[in-house]
């Protein structure tokens, strides 16, 4: 699919999800697939512009790629904001998922969601700012998943 | 689909329907009608969420929000689509909420 560029606010997460779905429908994705890629995206996506951008003090875009290679679907989202690699972030982990929920952290649920919503999260920092790519295997010889 | 919102208190009972896509541009709303909702201490909170396609984690930590501003509150999610118990089930968030099929079986 042809790259898009959207500006780095929280208005794109609802024009990213949609450039996903569709990039997901074409790779024959089922519902649910297509449902945990796009939180893994619009996740990633909110953390860039809530935290590499605005907090960071920076503008900047969101660019979202979608293609196949080597039976795998891959979304790509570059970004110029500050740099932060999300597989270093504390994720909860099996205790903290057991805390009642007026005990609970806030942090790490995002990140936790988009590592599951996905085969592999790639993540690269470059002179400009962060790429991340988001990989769903497709099963060979069958494109329904 | 933006979010459409509505909300209401009846008693000892806070209703918020929720529609269309919950996601980080409009969860600071929902955070703000949830807050205003528990002022008068309501013992549970009703979240209609049968045609909530989306919920991404900041309605989750909505989630929290409220349970830490009321620790004894009840929260009802009435009908939630698969997806999003899906996400209550992998954060551990299903065993803190109690998840129905009617609003009936929030009035126990």
């Amino acid at each position: 699919m042809e790259q898009q560029t959207f500006p780095g606010t929280l208005d794109a997460l609802e024009p990213l999800r949609e450039y996903v779905k569709e990039a997901a429908r074409s790779a024959g994705l089922d519902q649910r697939a297509i449902y945990k890629l796009c939180l893994a995206v619009d996740e990633i996506a909110t953390n860039v512009v809530c935290h590499g951008y605005e907090e960071a003090g920076l503008n900047g875009d969101l660019k979202i790629e979608a293609s196949i290679k080597d039976d795998s679907l891959v979304i790509q989202l570059e970004d110029r904001a500050k740099p932060y690699d999300p597989n270093l972030h504390d994720v909860p982990n099996t205790d903290d998922l057991l805390q009642p929920l007026d005990e609970r952290e806030i942090g790490g649920l995002g990140i936790l969601l988009a590592q599951d919503g996905v085969d592999d999260l790639q993540y690269t920092a470059t002179n400009e700012g962060n790429v991340h790519r988001f990989i769903i295997h497709l099963p060979q010889n069958d494109t329904n998943r | 689909m933006p979010l459409q919102m509505s909300s209401s208190v009846e008693g000892k009972t806070a209703r918020v329907v929720l529609e269309g896509e919950l996601d980080g541009s409009s969860s600071t709303s929902v955070r703000d009608a949830v807050d205003k909702a528990l002022q008068d201490h309501p013992d549970r909170l009703v979240l209609m969420v049968e045609k909530l396609n989306f919920m991404a984690s900041a309605g989750l930590r909505i989630l929290i929000f409220a349970k830490q501003k009321q620790p004894g509150l009840k929260v009802y999610l009435v009908k939630p689509q698969e997806t999003i118990v899906d996400t209550l089930k992998k954060t551990g968030f299903y065993q803190g909420v109690y998840v129905v099929e009617t609003e009936e079986e929030t009035k126990g």
